[in-house]
This record gives structure tokens, sequence and C-alpha cells, in this order.
């Protein structure tokens, strides 16, 4: 009898995804190999979906002391993939001292192909050591849209940034057609948490992360979220500057007010960051947009981006509505 | 029993070790006796440590660089930058305005611990990088560029490296060629190390500037590509300290004493404190220690694994065009 799950690859941890593009602009997957601890599911092909939807999961629910998961993906020319997860990577104190945990993701995306990852946030528990390695070589017109993000730990149990070490590193390469030519780097983005004594900070991480909970990265490349990456440039030009005034009258106010969707949504929007201590900010780097955020709570910080993923909405008529599962 | 085993053990071997330690102190004692009437000039062996007293011979002409490049009256334009605390202190303004409170922004106790270990974790490792190979310049500045991931800081960062290299070129390589005539040929060769560099960042700005007509001659340079450098800070710093033969622990406590030098003296301009509360936090022994720290703990990172420690430095700096007034540009 014919296995319905997708056979394993050999070595522990390890993965394999090939996407490719079918006559009528179909994504569809080529191959899905993977092994334990690492779990990998596809929803069959629908033939109105704009991406392959890839659930990305972990036997458990989490990553224990140790665990190597390494997954490779291969996105073909123009076909796209969206990468979730089913609820937050949770990252579990080694059993013997010292273990590190290590995720690798290492992706090709070829010339007009583009992947979404947008997962759930890594919640690294008190006493963990995780490293995660993102790489992405992007040949081409590829596209990215890529979002980092990590928790301060089991709220309901106290932990505040009690994780021992987590490094979380995101490289994006140009790779070069031209044989003759070196790949350039275009954004290394790494973040460095040390709870140990080795940090040198006379004061514990908690401290240094100023009353936030989480802290994302959310980086875009490439025509197919340009305008994606154009709309966050211009929310954050558009945000009122600190330690301004209103020096206007309550009547000049009321004249304000006719508003259209796009204002009434965004004055919502600033109101619900200033209560919920959402701080970011959006720089266009090396033709890549990086916006990075912090907020007070974990559901403050996928409320804030949710609504930003939502209200722009490129991603789910270029992606499908279930690239966006995590953020909602 | 056996605990009291362990214990008279532990007494005969402590007694054992001052026996040792009395005669060491005894042979040590005897020996700068010795030292001390056999050697001619007496103020050398005691001040052997202190330059100025070593008159007449001169202070070497790494020295004399390491006191150029400390100073702050170097003219990096350092005083316009105070790399977040100006966006630092209006984000606790207002969230202390929020909460209720006084707002209680600390410089010694929060900031500046912070921006050191910030500056060290995602600039240092280039500095180190730059002194170890200073040919590799290029390399390393096109990675610390695609490692700034923030606008305003990556404004400060080039614009000192590229008046750090307009001094290099145009005050140091002549004097330093000048004054050392017997060792020419080894300036001669330090010069010539930045000159491919100073050609790409020259080529890289006239190619932004003259766009159509240079991209029908050579190099098709993709317009979505980054120019080839861009001269930030670090890894220029790094390479003209090693040219003019600073040695590497100096250059990286230079490079971080000059960031705490920088923002203590924004901090003076920010009215957080006096000149004389300034001079006492870069006095202390804590700003001491910390920078020492920082310096061993970036010592061995390679520049590949450099990052930021500190995420929220991020975002202040991110924010700091967000500021209704300013007086710095970062």
């Amino acid at each position: 009898m014919i296995s319905p799950f997708p056979k394993s690859a050999s070595a522990a941890g390890e993965g394999h995804i090939v996407v490719k593009l079918l006559p009528h602009d179909i994504s569809a997957l080529e191959s899905i190999t993977y092994q334990y601890p690492l779990k990998l599911i596809s929803p069959t092909v629908k033939a109105t979906q704009q991406s392959v939807v890839v659930f990305l999961l972990s036997y458990g629910g989490g990553l224990v002391g140790g665990d190597q998961v390494n997954l490779k993906i291969d996105i073909q020319p123009f076909a796209r993939l969206s990468i979730v997860t089913q609820g937050h990577t949770k990252i579990f104190k080694p059993a013997i001292p010292g273990t590190i945990t290590r995720q690798r993701l290492s992706v090709n995306i070829q010339d007009g192909a583009a992947l979404c990852l947008l997962p759930d946030p890594v919640q690294p528990f008190e006493g963990s050591l995780y490293e995660q390695t993102q790489v992405f070589h992007l040949h081409g017109s590829a596209s990215l849209c890529l979002l980092d993000w990590v928790t301060h730990g089991r709220a309901a149990r106290g932990e505040n940034w009690d994780l021992l070490k987590w490094t979380g590193r995101n490289e994006i390469w140009f790779k070069n057609q031209d044989t003759g030519l070196k790949d350039r780097l275009l954004v290394r983005d790494t973040v460095l948490l040390d709870g140990t004594s080795e940090s040198a900070h006379p004061m514990p991480l908690r401290e240094t992360m100023h009353g936030h909970a989480i802290f994302g990265t959310l980086i875009l490349r490439g025509p197919l979220t340009q305008s994606l990456g154009e709309f966050f440039l211009g929310e954050f030009s558009a945000l009122p500057r600190i330690g301004a005034r209103d020096f206007r009258t309550a009547a000049e106010k009321e004249k304000g007010l006719e508003k259209s969707a796009l204002e009434s949504w965004r004055a919502s929007r600033l109101q619900q960051e200033i209560r919920d201590g959402v701080l970011w900010s959006a720089a266009n780097v090396r033709s890549c947009v990086v916006i990075k955020f912090g907020a007070a709570t974990v559901e403050a910080g996928r409320d804030w981006i949710g609504s930003m993923l939502a209200q722009e909405a490129s991603l789910q008529k270029n992606f499908g509505e279930d690239a966006l599962l995590c953020v909602r | 029993m056996t605990s009291q085993n362990r214990d008279e053990g532990n007494g005969e071997d402590t007694a054992q070790l001052e026996a040792e330690i009395a005669d060491l102190e005894a042979r040590l004692k005897s020996a700068k006796e010795r030292l001390s009437r056999s050697s001619p000039t007496p103020s050398a062996s005691n001040n052997s440590d202190n330059i100025l007293t070593r008159s007449p011979s001169p202070p070497t002409s790494s020295h004399h660089f390491l006191l150029l490049l400390s100073d702050s009256a170097l003219p990096l334009g350092s005083f316009a930058f105070s790399s977040g605390l100006e966006s630092y202190l209006a984000h606790q303004r207002s969230s202390a305005r929020k909460a209720g409170h006084q707002p209680r922004p600390s410089f010694t106790a929060d900031f500046l611990p912070l921006s050191l270990s910030s500056y060290a974790s995602t600039t240092l490792p280039f500095v180190l990088a730059a002194h170890r190979d200073p040919t590799a310049v290029a390399d390393l500045d096109d990675h610390l560029d695609a490692a700034v991931i923030c606008t305003v800081g990556r404004r400060a960062s080039i614009a000192q490296g590229r008046a750090l290299l307009g001094i290099w070129e145009r005050s140091f390589v002549p004097s330093s060629s000048a004054s050392s005539a017997g060792a020419a040929a080894a300036t001669g060769a330090a010069e010539e190390v930045l000159k491919p560099f100073s050609a790409l960042l020259r080529s890289a700005g006239s190619t932004t500037s003259t766009a159509p007509s240079s991209a029908a001659t050579s190099t098709p340079t993709d317009p979505q590509l980054p120019p080839p450098v861009s001269a930030h800070l670090g890894p220029l710093f790094g390479a003209v300290c090693a040219l003019l033969g600073l040695t590497l622990p100096q250059t990286a406590y230079v490079f971080l004493l000059s960031h705490a030098k920088a923002l203590v003296s924004a901090a003076v301009r920010a009215s957080l404190f006096g000149p004389y509360q300034a001079q006492r936090v870069l006095a202390s022994p804590e700003t001491q220690a910390l920078i020492a720290a920082f310096v061993a703990r970036e010592w061995d990172t390679p520049p590949e694994d450099a990052g930021q420690s500190v995420p929220v430095m991020d975002l202040w700096i991110g924010r700091h065009e967000m500021l209704y007034s300013r007086i710095f540009n970062s």
C-alpha cells in the first residue's frame, strides 16, 4: 500500500521542499521530504490557490535541547511558496547543559519565483539555548517576504526573557547569473540575545529589552512585495512627530474629522500603537525594505503586524489567505 | 570522619603553600635589589610604563597617532550624532507621561552601557578584522553596510567614515611619510593600501550621479544592487589605525572610548548633566570596565557573526527621524 504521507529524508531533522510551476500558473510541490523532529504538511493543491502552502511543524509542538532542524527549499522560476506554522515554536531548556538547539533554513528562489514566510513567533523558554540561521539566495527578480520574531517566553509562568542565549540570523543574497561575478550580500540581520554573564551587560537581559515582550523583523524584497514595502515606508513617514503639540482649536479639529477609510484606519491604529506600547521603524536597505517592531505584549505585536499586512492586502492577493494564518 | 581527614589535608596544603610564597617573595625581593644596583638609570626601571618620563628619546610615531585619533577635535563630525540618545530621551519622556510618573532617564545606568554594548556587538568585529587585514577593507565595508539596517545609523556611520578617509588622504599620508623618512618604503606601502578603496568609492559616486552615460560603458551594474563600497567608519578606522602603527588592543579601546566620549558629549548638550559630571562618567572605573569587557567579548567574533545585542537600540535610532525637534543628526 502506498503511504499517504510524504516519504522521509535520511538524516534526522533534514527536510527538502521543491516547488515548481504547473501550466495555468499553478504552483505545485515537485517533492517534499522530511525526517523527525521536523514535520512538513501540505494541503492538497486547489486550482484557485495563489501559492503552495506548507506547514512547518515539529513533533510535540516544540524543539528540545540538541534538536537540529535543517530545511532546504528550492523554488523554481515563477513558482510561489508560503510557509506557515501551527502555534509558537517552543524552545525547551536542554536536558544536558550547553546543548544548543539549531534550526537552519536554506532557500533558493529562482527568477520570478516568490516565498512568503510568515511563521508564528519563536518562544524561547527559561534556560534555552537556540540558534537560527536563515539564508535566502534570490535570483533575478525573485521576491521574498520574511517575518522573524521572538517572544519573552512563557508569560503564564512568569518568564520574561529568561532564556540563556538566542541567536537569529537572516541573510539575503543576490545570486549573480553571471558566473564570473560574486554573489552580493544584500542584508544580514542578526539579533544576539544573551542572558548569561558573557553578555557583559551590567543589567539582566530583561532590562535591556525595555518592557517589550516581543521583537520582530520583517524583510521584503522583489516585485511581489514592492507595494507592501512602499506601504510600510509611507506609514512610517506618516507617523506623528514625537514631542509635537496640537495647537488646533476644538472647532478646527472637528473640521478635520472627515477622513478617508485609510486615514480613519490609521488614526485607530495609532491609538492602539500607543496603548499597546508598539514601537516600529522601517528603512530601505540596499533594495530591501526592513521593518523592525517591538510591543509590550505578544498579542499586541501579532495584532499590529496582522493589521498592517491585512490593510495593505497585497500578500493575500499574491499568496492567498492561508499565507497569513499566523498573523491573524 | 572523612571530612575531618580532608580538612587536615587542606591544612597541610595551606601551610606548604604559605612557605612556598614566603620563599618566592624573598627571592623576588633579592632579585629586585640586585637589579636596582646594577641598573644605570633608576628612573627607567621605576617608570618604564610612562612614556613622558622616558626623555630624551621622543615618543614613537604610533603614540603620536594614538593621541591624534583619540582626540575629540579629530574632524569626523562626531559632535553631530547622538547615536540614538536624543530619540531615547524622547521615548522615555513619552512613555513616562503615559504611565503618569516623572521621566527618569538614566544615562549612566541604562543608555551608556546599552549603546556601548550595541556598538561593540555590531561594529567592533569589523574594526578588528580591518586592523588584522587592512586590504580587506572594501569587503568588510560592503558587509557592514548590509548589516546596518537603519537609515539614520547608516547616515551617521558613512558621514564619519568618509571624513576619516579624507583625513587619512589629505593629512595623515603626507605627514606620516615626511616625518619618518627612514621608513619611507613602509609608509609608501601603507599609502597604497586604501587607494583601491578610494577609487571604488569615487566610481560608485560617479555612477549614481551620471547613471545613463556610465550604463553604456564597461561594467553593467544592476540598478537594484547597492554600490560596491559606502565608507563606513568601523572598517576604515581599523585599517587606518593599523596603517599608522596602533596595536589591535589600542585600536579597539580607542574606538569604543571615542563612542563613549561622543555619547557623553551629546548628553551634556542635551542638558542631562554638566561638564564635571561628564568627565566623572568618562573617568569612572565602571566605564573603563565596560569598555574592556566589551572589547574582550568581541575579540574573537568574526565579522559575519556580528549582530545587534540590544534590539531596542535599532528602534530608538530608527525612530530618531520622527522627533518633532532635533539637535542631532542621529
